[in-house]
């Protein structure tokens, strides 16, 4: 009986430091960052690494805010990722109201094709959709970065799966009463997808500030719309001499800290999107 | 046929509720497919109408599957997926596993995920630091060990593995999540039997646990491939002092052939190879899903 309540002790000892030794390198890098955003360049370029500024610098923060146009990106990416997210969720549940509560012929098939363009790797959109962007003369403004992510397959899965869940009934007495199919979107429906939209929202809102791939392609004739992203890698090369170094690690806080507490702040449906796009489309 | 009178009604009202996502599939799924196939026969900039431009039949393909570069990045793109797909699994199964029920396991579980809303390029620039040579922090800490300095970056032979490292450490904190979810299914009683039994922890993990969770692996597999098939910002940002042979991905090798070279055709065909190999992998994996059969649970 010792013998095992020691051998499960071992376990258990074995078991945290498991977890806290990964913990460990998971937070690395994000410390890493944030200290040496502090240090001076020849800190930075010291033959010994080192893990603390001996004085922070609070200055980087000021002095990369001068140096780079880093409120431009900060508002393109916020226009870009606010108005993709605004667009997505009423495609969505539109969609997806129509998907799982009416009936129409072709829905099944419609529907399966939807799921199927998820499979398609973007690669073969890139060279057709920034040759009608060029077509339409949207290269120069928003709409190039915004229009082709107006519709989400995903966010159309989501919302049929959730708008499934509301009872028939609901809805038959409202169209008893006489209220119209839209008159019953707009106040039955979404108020009952609240907490569906706010998932929702918080993934697109999330994937489309980190996307980085669509708007380095559009954004190389047209600088005025980079985001911050693009606008930071484009940095990393331009800064690359020795005494600008420090400033690139400033940058980078500025890019990864919103997008930490947005997510601190919203776990909870963050989580639950995540989780379902895990879970949902097998 | 449930709402009777009321079905012609909604019938329409189910089409104008989809004309958004209709219109927006046709312009940007169905026009899209069809103009990338037509390119990829043909020779073309992008700066002369596309009706002007040489056919050439299926030369790019002929091409570029002869092509040196290209079949690089093609098994380039193939370790990456087959090695950070699985190690990042295993990891993320562990992790899970050794997480759930344990004390602050909500704190562990914002650690490990805060990697997933990080924008790629970030990570890639934060690591690109840590991989310098000479002062990064990795190479101070095998020097402390007494070992000799690696080339993260730069030596052709170590930088898909650098990459790989930094995709595998980005990754695990998503996959753990959804195995977390999966965790939570299980019920409590098969435990509890297996304990009355005998069975120890690692017992029980590799007769209840892991057969439970097939479903999900299987899953989180399928779409780990899809997405590693098709990867971009980690080997573009932290590739670029490498010998582009070394490190240069199948999605990369498109980019480059048609938004610096524009030679639009050569990458469409490219494009498109991926997408075959894409879609092999996923029916490999959904047949593996069918042969193997899914155990439920409920």
């Amino acid at each position: 009986m010792s013998k095992n309540k020691k051998s499960r002790k071992l376990l258990e000892f074995i078991r945290y430091f498991v977890i806290i030794f990964g913990a460990f390198w998971m937070i690395l890098p994000f410390f890493w960052l944030f200290s040496a955003s502090l240090m001076t360049p020849e800190e930075l370029l010291a033959d010994i690494p080192k893990w603390l500024p001996a004085k922070p610098q609070w200055s980087n923060y000021v002095e990369v805010l001068k140096r780079i146009p880093l409120l431009i990106y900060y508002k393109n990416s916020f226009i870009v990722a606010g108005t993709v997210t605004l667009l997505v969720i009423i495609t969505s549940s539109l969609a997806g109201y129509s998907f799982a509560k009416l009936r129409f012929p072709g829905r099944k098939l419609l529907f399966r094709f939807v799921l199927s363009t998820m499979m398609f790797p973007v690669f073969i959109f890139l060279i057709p959709v920034y040759y009608l962007m060029k077509l339409f003369g949207w290269l120069d403004n928003y709409l190039s970065l915004i229009v082709p992510f107006a519709v989400s397959g995903y966010g159309i899965f989501l919302m049929r799966q959730f708008v499934m869940t509301i009872p028939d009934e609901l809805l038959d007495s409202a169209r008893m009463d006489g209220a119209s199919e839209f008159r019953i979107y707009i106040s039955i429906i979404l108020p009952l997808l609240k907490p569906v939209i706010a998932t929702l929202a918080i993934l697109t809102f999330i994937g489309q500030w980190n996307s980085f791939l669509w708007p380095l392609i559009v954004t190389t004739s047209a600088q005025h719309l980079m985001t911050l992203p693009v606008g930071i890698s484009r940095l990393s090369l331009a800064f690359s001499t020795t005494e600008t170094q420090h400033l690139i690690l400033a940058a980078l806080v500025y890019q990864v800290i919103p997008m930490v507490i947005v997510f601190l702040y919203l776990q909870r449906y963050y989580i639950k999107g995540f989780v379902l796009s895990g879970f949902g489309n097998i | 046929m449930k709402y009777g009178s009321s079905y012609r009604k909604t019938t329409l009202a189910g089409y104008v509720f989809l004309a958004p996502a209709i219109f927006f599939y046709s312009l940007f799924f169905g026009f899209p497919v069809i103009f990338s196939l037509i390119v990829s026969t043909k020779r073309w900039n992008m700066l002369i109408p596309l009706s002007k431009a040489r056919a050439v039949g299926f030369f790019h393909y002929k091409y570029l599957l002869n092509n040196e570069l290209f079949m690089h990045s093609l098994l380039n793109t193939l370790m990456y997926s087959l090695i950070t797909v699985s190690i990042s699994l295993t990891i993320a199964l562990i992790l899970a596993v050794l997480i759930n029920n344990a004390k602050f396991s909500i704190l562990w579980r914002f650690i490990y995920f805060t990697p997933v809303v990080t924008p790629q390029v970030a990570i890639g620039t934060i690591w690109g630091y840590l991989y310098r040579p000479n002062n990064g922090l990795l190479n101070s800490i095998l020097k402390l060990f007494g070992l000799k300095p690696v080339y993260w970056l730069t030596d052709p032979n170590v930088v898909l593995f650098s990459v790989m490292i930094t995709a595998i450490w980005a990754g695990i904190g998503g996959s753990m999540l959804i195995l977390t979810a999966g965790l939570k299914n299980i019920p409590q009683d098969y435990y509890d039997a297996a304990k009355i039994d005998g069975a120890g922890p690692f017992k029980q993990f590799w007769y209840i646990t892991v057969p439970l969770l097939k479903p999900t692996l299987l899953f989180l597999t399928a779409t780990g491939m899809i997405g590693a098939w098709q990867v971009f910002d980690l080997p573009f940002i932290m590739g670029r002092n490498a010998p582009i042979k070394s490190i240069m991905t199948v999605s990369w090798y498109v980019y480059e052939t048609a938004f610096q070279s524009l030679r639009m055709g050569r990458a469409s065909a490219g494009a498109f190879l991926l997408f075959c190999v894409i879609f092999s992998v996923t029916l490999i994996i959904l047949w593996i899903f069918r042969r193997g059969g899914i155990e439920g649970y409920e």
